[in-house]
């Protein structure tokens, strides 16, 4: 029975990681298509579909986290994918004003290059049980570029979505109410850009120390 | 005896160890150790047996009352110590005092000085307070004012000293919600609920709050003066069914204010409170169940409601 379950979830797992792993293939071949042939301002209507269905598959990784059906720590994913969440719906999504921008191509391509990289690593552990080292190595290696990249194209679009956010009053409530509550999405954003300041040098010296310990017991081996 | 200090990795921290008395106790051996080293004072050393490689046993702590040669079985005459420090230390008098003081003053900030809510966009013509405010202010400054109390005359701690990054931690919580709820609670647009729910949520509350403190004084007479009790099975009042009652009259003393004030600021500190609670309470009662098994002659620790009956 163990054996069966076991079997049952490799095969869940690679097919989840390389589901995932096409959309975010087609979102870079269209992001790179648009940008020759049509220009940054169209790239967003290009890989909306893709993105929001890649990005949104990640929820799926939360729940495999609590479950248990993967080993990794939810704490380490859970900024990274509500990031990710904030900027696809909150931001992008929501405030059409954004889409246009150039910050936009940068960060469908930092971002689907870094997924491509980690679906296809996990596909291939989970499938075929191993993961030849040159993938490793781009797993982690290609953060160290693509990390503040991603991040600069991140809260550029958020401090550039501001006052479109200011204006709308969007996902706001307002007092008075009988639950005593309200929300400003306004504040809230420049909270989100307040915690970029000590979140990315966090994540990024999170990442070197991963490398340092995934290439160093590679090495080894 | 000859005493070695050394530090988690194998190094020798105190170079040639100590030569100490045979009668010396691990007090001893700690203000020797802050002699020589200026630095580390006692309550910032932890000192601990070394664990054999391998063994996946938590490291025996020494307890300052004890004599060293009560660690030394077999071997008397040479003792080793694994040294730790733990950092700057903050006595819990002083970590509490800080944390609760600034609820303390905050929140009647928002309520006698109105022209804050200018900063936040809303104009303030007169200050009307609904009853439920000003009775929120009473409730919330008694509760702050008993905290205090309670740490500087009830509470007997088991260890001094906590770590000073706890200050800045604990300080954060407490005064970031304390702000965050007094700010809903005081707001110029501000809703109140019906004088029935009121007068239910503030007088449960204020019952919970006299239960805690009775809770307190029951837990202050386990201990010993001299803080020498260490762990004994609690009797008495709620602790006869629950094993961490203090924490359990203390949430439903929020829940209380909650009923009465009604906003979601207040809901959300009564959950991440309760959670925190929880945490400790399931620590406790565990480390109690282990400590009195039933066995050598100790007493069997009773089958109990760990925090909140009837959930768990």
């Amino acid at each position: 029975m163990a054996g069966f379950l076991s079997v049952l979830r490799r095969l869940y797992l690679s097919v989840y990681n390389w589901a995932v792993f096409v959309g975010w293939l087609q979102v870079l071949v269209l992001a790179v298509k648009t940008l020759k042939e049509s220009g940054h301002e169209q790239v967003y209507s290009a890989v909306e579909r893709p993105l929001q269905l890649s990005q949104t598959a990640a929820v799926l990784e939360i729940i495999h986290g609590l479950v248990g059906l993967v080993r990794s720590p939810i704490t380490a994913t859970l900024p990274q994918i509500s990031s990710r969440l904030y900027l696809t719906w909150g931001i992008l999504y929501s405030f059409p004003e954004t889409q246009n921008h150039i910050l936009v191509s940068s960060l469908v391509i930092s971002w689907s290059i870094t997924e491509i990289i980690r679906y296809s690593f996990f596909g291939m552990k989970e499938a075929l049980g191993f993961a030849p080292s040159w993938l490793l190595w781009l797993r982690y290696s290609t953060f160290l570029v693509l990390y503040p990249t991603g991040i600069t194209s991140e809260v550029g679009l958020i401090y550039i979505a501001l006052p479109y956010i200011k204006n709308s009053e969007k996902y706001c409530i307002r007092m008075p109410n009988k639950w005593n509550f309200s929300f400003d999405y306004y504040y809230a954003a420049i909270l989100a850009l307040g915690i970029y300041v000590p979140g990315s040098p966090h994540m990024y010296g999170y990442m070197l120390a991963q490398r340092k310990r995934a290439l160093s017991k590679s090495k080894r081996e | 005896m000859k005493v070695t200090v050394v530090s988690r990795g194998g190094r020798e921290v105190i170079k040639g160890g100590f030569d100490l008395n045979d009668s010396a106790t691990v007090t001893d051996l700690q203000e020797a150790i802050h002699k020589r080293t200026k630095k580390f004072y006692p309550s910032r050393q932890r000192l601990t047996l070394p664990i054999p490689p391998g063994s996946k046993d938590r490291p025996i702590v020494l307890h300052s009352k004890k004599s060293l040669k009560e660690y030394s079985d077999g071997n008397s005459g040479n003792l080793t110590v694994v040294f730790k420090d733990l950092g700057p230390q903050v006595s819990y008098r002083t970590l509490f005092f800080c944390e609760y003081l600034g609820p303390l003053l905050l929140y009647p900030v928002f309520y006698f000085f109105p022209d804050v809510y200018c900063f936040f966009g809303y104009s303030v013509s007169s200050v009307t307070h609904h009853p439920v405010q000003t009775y929120a202010l009473y409730y919330w400054c008694f509760h702050y004012f008993k905290r205090i109390m309670e740490t500087f005359f009830i509470h007997r701690f088991s260890h001094a000293t906590s770590p000073i990054s706890n200050v800045f931690r604990n300080c954060a919580y407490y005064w970031t919600f304390g702000s965050y709820i007094a700010y809903y609670v005081n707001h110029p647009l501000y809703t109140p609920v019906s004088d029935c729910q009121m007068k239910i949520g503030f007088g449960f509350g204020m019952l919970c709050q006299v239960s805690n403190l009775y809770c307190h004084i029951i837990l202050r007479n386990l201990r010993g003066p001299d803080g020498n009790g260490g762990y004994q099975i609690p009797r008495g009042f709620l602790f006869n069914i629950v094993t961490c009652a203090n924490y359990t009259t203390e949430i439903y003393q929020w829940l209380g204010f909650n009923i009465a004030t009604q906003t979601i600021a207040g809901y959300v500190f009564l959950v991440v409170a309760t959670s925190i609670m929880s945490n400790w309470a399931l620590i406790k009662h565990r480390r109690l169940r282990k400590l009195f098994d039933g066995k050598e002659g100790r007493p069997k620790y009773p089958r109990r409601w760990v925090i909140l009956p009837p959930f768990f």
